[in-house]
């Protein structure tokens, strides 16, 4: 009865439970090879997908470091800084590398194969670092990458601090420009502690005080969710904002140095010659330097280096000129020392002599007649000084020069300065390779042939005679600045200058005070009741006899570099313009409106 | 119509093991998604309740009788598959009917019609081996309501429908050759799928299935996040609540697609283990129920629903620790979902409603 039960309604379904445990089987089996993936993913690789994890959640970020303000002496500021925004790409972030470029190029209206190029620039570089593409955005820029910042996660946005010179073009010599670290320098070790698109100074103070004005940046660790919103800050370091840094610079001599020099070429300098505190150096032409803070102007930059008038050179450290006529000064000072003449030694100026066989000429067709040396220094007479020049003889000349602080670095606070040159016989033979002639000794007696100086060294060597043998050592770091007195270190040794006779000097100044108040050569620098001493200078170019054969303008640069007053001296203005013509037609007059300014501020 | 002794053969185990794993489902879903609007964790145990009453609502009905209105149910659910792609545009959103207060998914509900329609179709069917005729009853059967909803397009759900027809072909003895024979228009499925269906995303996550580290941010995107989730999990987990790629949203879909990723990072290893052991206990007794039915046609139900949970099961999983391509199957009662919650409950229900009924004195 069961059996037959069983067999109604029971059917025999042995097999088919059979293939239904078999599955069961291979299901467990599957499982099971599940399992052992979870092991080797949560076990084997943890750390990989740990760190990953890690890299997802967490972001870096740097806060920028404030730089240094850079003002006058009377605490004018000429740099800071103003708030700015800058745009970079990560390009880890990018999904789709080519239409990731394009639609930030179209975004933030650059041409993609300049986006390439920028970024193809860093391709060495980590794939997390952010690329800096585009900078001083306006705020329209940044809201509307901010709008469509779920689109595209390779688009960050940055504050920026970003230099700003207030004057512009006034003392960008000094101040000098920002740019850009290359890839190479930011692999460097200089660089190490440096970012992407950070900005270093290239020239003049900026660049000299570098480390000072650079403050140390902060660095902000966030969590953010998939979408790179902030949801919290595991670790944050303020940024140490860099050094102030006062100049010795007077910002309304620099303007007017500026403004006199406006449509020429030249150089102003202008020194404290108690202290060497520069009160103002001008270049001209000059440029701005708020147009090399952006990273991306090649086009402009190419237009400033490749100009015939050089914008970016400063002339006043780095222009080297002979110094003609004002290097009488050097000679009558030489000769006076070397006792080869007198205060009352006398030549006679016919307009030319001969000289080794060959004549030489003096500016003044006519002739001086008879002349002392302070005469001789007020009409800057050539034959005169000629005749001292065979007396003394290039060595004892050479020696003079240096001692009076040309042909040497002044040691200015400002990188890229140049050295000039005093030729000696020596230098003739090693450099030149050539022997030296004789008449070139004449050349060089009224500051031609191969002597070159820069205008700088000019200033020097007239704050050196003012100072009757004083030297100093120019400087554009206040040294009133307790921080940085180590840093500027601008005291002089003892000078050798100071070892000629304080009434040689007297003897000099007396011919250049003449010379600026008694209708002689530097007569245009003459201000009633400031007592100025100078001497004016003009170098020609080629020889006036050439110049009559070819039936060209005689094309002189033109010098003039003097002191006020004439006991206690208190400044120093040294001007040179190129192709100015004649010293005391030119530079003179512009001398004399900053030595006017000077005592109307005193 | 329902007597004590039906409610003594309850399986009660089994019934606990659901709601154990439908539980921990929950507990998974209030850390994956408690951070963003719409109470995900409150509404899928509000959809474990209905599911469970309605478990208890078919445990009232015999399966036979349940079967022998299959075919009227088969065709309700093929009418509203295909009323949804004619008139999609204003009733439903892909493979989602909008009501009033919350979709439902059809093509969930089509497994308990055709799990039901192919058990009918195998009942008397006691030859050792399948003959081509029943192949292509059932096959066609399948396709339908597969097509119609690969056409939604919804390739997970759709796909799901596969081992139903497989699990019922194996028991009713399919030959070596049949089964050659099936993998081979499969492949050639895949070929015309590759070519004519698969949209270009679809082709690219089956690529980024074999490369993922290629295209980190693009289609490999899913795959990547969710694998770093898993392993950064390690042994213990970063624990409840405290995964930073679930609670970053660096994981997609955290609390439906990809729960399973959200245990491994919150809980690690360990809780990966242990879920999966529970879940293999459910398993195991689901297959293990099929000894337990009154005739061949209870087996096949009872396989079918073991087949069908599995097999989502392990797509689910081979996916997120990306071993499989991304199609879109929820992890059964883990997943937010109240469809394919539902769906599973009556599977379970209909498992069940054989185990009670299988001394056949009634």
């Amino acid at each position: 009865m069961p059996a037959r039960e069983k067999n109604r309604f029971y059917e025999d379904v042995s097999l088919v439970l059979s293939r239904t445990s078999k599955a069961s089987a291979v299901v467990g089996v599957l499982l099971l090879l599940l399992v052992f993936y979870c092991w080797k993913v949560q076990i084997l690789d943890h750390r990989k997908y740990w760190a990953l994890a890690e890299a997802n959640r967490t972001r870096e970020s740097v806060v920028p470091a404030p730089r240094g303000l850079i003002t006058d002496r009377q605490d004018i500021i000429l740099a800071e800084n103003t708030a700015s925004f800058k745009a970079s790409i990560i390009r880890e972030n990018c999904r789709d590398y080519d239409r990731s470029l394009a639609e930030v190029g179209g975004l933030l209206e650059i041409a993609p194969e300049d986006l390439k190029a920028r970024i193809a620039k860093y391709e060495s570089l980590p794939l997390f670092r952010p690329i800096v593409v585009k900078d001083n955005l306006d705020l329209k820029d940044v809201s509307r990458i901010e709008s469509r910042r779920l689109e595209l996660p390779e688009l960050i946005v940055e504050a920026d601090p970003r230099r700003y010179y207030v004057f512009s073009e006034v003392a960008a010599h000094v101040i000098g420009y920002m740019q850009e670290l290359s890839p190479q320098e930011l692999k460097s070790e200089d660089y190490s502690s440096r970012n992407l698109g950070d900005m270093v100074g290239r020239t003049g103070v900026e660049s000299q005080y570098e480390s000072t004005l650079v403050g140390v940046d902060g660095r902000r660790t966030e969590i953010v969710d998939s979408q790179g919103r902030t949801r919290g800050e595991i670790s944050r370091s303020e940024p140490t904002p860099g050094q102030d840094i006062q100049l010795t610079l007077d910002f309304d001599l620099q303007r007017k140095a500026t403004e006199l020099l406006e449509g020429r070429e030249g150089a102003i300098v202008v020194l404290d010659p108690r202290s060497g505190e520069v009160l103002a150096l001008a270049s001209f032409p000059t440029y701005d330097p708020n147009k090399f803070i952006t990273r991306f102007s090649p086009q402009e930059w190419m237009e400033l280096i490749n100009r015939e008038d050089h914008p970016l050179e400063n002339r006043a450290i780095r222009g080297l000129y002979a110094p003609g006529s004002i290097f009488k000064l050097t000679m009558a000072l030489g000769a006076l020392d070397a006792g080869v003449i007198t205060e009352h030694t006398s030549f006679f100026c016919a307009g030319a002599a001969n000289f080794y066989g060959r004549p030489f000429n003096c500016w003044q067709r006519g002739g001086h007649g008879a002349l002392s040396l302070t005469e001789a220094i007020r009409h800057s007479c050539n034959v005169y000084f000629y005749n001292v020049g065979r007396r003394m003889g290039i060595d004892r000349i050479a020696e003079s020069a240096k001692r009076l602080g040309l042909g040497d670095k002044t040691r200015i606070d400002l990188p890229g300065e140049k050295d000039g040159l005093v030729p000696t016989p020596e230098w003739s033979r090693s450099t030149r390779k050539t022997d030296w002639y004789l008449g070139e000794t004449i050349s060089v007696s009224i500051g031609q042939g191969p002597l070159v100086v820069t205008p700088l060294q000019v200033a020097v060597h007239t704050a050196i005679i003012a100072n009757r043998g004083r030297a100093v050592v120019p400087h554009l770091l206040m040294s009133s600045f307790p921080a940085q007195e180590s840093l500027s270190g601008r005291t002089a040794g003892a000078s050798p200058a100071e070892k000629i006779r304080p009434d040689f000097f007297e003897t000099v100044i007396r011919g250049m005070w003449k010379s600026a108040n008694e209708e002689g050569t530097g007569r245009g620098a003459k201000v009633d009741g400031f007592d100025v001493c100078g001497k004016t200078g003009s170098t020609q170019l080629i020889s006036r006899e050439r110049a009559e054969k070819l039936g060209k303008q005689i094309k002189t640069h033109s010098w003039f570099s003097g002191f006020a007053p004439r006991d206690n001296p208190e400044i120093v203005v040294t001007v040179l313009v190129e192709y100015g013509g004649m010293g005391g037609a030119t530079a003179a007059p512009l001398a004399k409106e900053l030595f006017s300014l000077y005592r109307e501020k005193r | 119509m329902i007597d004590r002794r039906l409610i003594e053969n309850i399986d009660w185990f089994l019934i606990g093991l659901l709601v154990l794993n439908s539980l921990l489902g929950v507990i998974i879903i209030y850390s994956a998604s408690h951070y963003v609007p719409g109470h995900h964790h409150w509404r899928q145990l509000i959809f474990m309740g209905a599911s469970l009453l309605a478990l208890f609502i078919l445990l009232l009905v015999d399966y036979q009788v349940l079967m022998s209105f299959s075919f009227y149910l088969y065709g309700a659910v093929v009418s509203v598959l295909l009323m949804m792609l004619v008139f999609g545009r204003f009733i439903s959103k892909g493979s989602w009917i909008k009501l009033r207060y919350f979709q439902i998914q059809p093509s969930e509900l089509a497994k308990i019609a055709i799990i039901l329609v192919l058990a009918r179709l195998f009942a008397e069917y006691k030859r050792n081996h399948v003959s081509v005729a029943a192949v292509a009853t059932s096959s066609g059967l399948v396709a339908l309501p597969f097509l119609l909803v690969a056409l939604q397009p919804d390739l997970g759900t759709a796909v799901s429908f596969l081992p139903l027809l497989f699990g019922s072909l194996i028991l009713a003895g399919l030959k070596r050759k049949a089964v050659i024979g099936i993998l081979v228009l499969a492949i050639l499925a895949g070929i015309a799928g590759w070519n004519f269906y698969l949209k270009d995303y679809q082709k690219q996550r089956l690529a980024t299935v074999v490369f993922p580290g290629r295209d980190p941010q693009g289609a490999g995107y899913h795959i990547l996040q969710s694998k770093i989730a898993i392993g950064s999990g390690g042994f213990l987990g970063k624990g409840f609540a405290r995964g930073t790629q679930s609670q970053l949203k660096f994981l997609p879909a955290r609390h439906t697609d990809f729960v399973f990723s959200v245990i491994g990072e919150e809980f690690g290893f360990l809780g990966v283990v242990g879920v999966l052991l529970l879940y293999y206990l459910f398993l195991w007794r689901l297959f293990r129920s099929a000894g337990r039915s009154r005739d061949r046609a209870g087996i096949y139900i009872t396989f079918m629903v073991s087949l069908m949970i599995s097999f989502q099961l392990l797509v689910n999983v081979a996916m997120v620790i990306g071993i499989f391509p991304i199609v879109g199957i929820p992890l059964p009662l883990l997943s937010y979902g109240g469809s394919s919650l539902l769906a599973n409950f009556l599977g379970v229900g209909l498992v069940l409603n054989v185990k009670m009924r299988r001394f056949a004195n009634i």
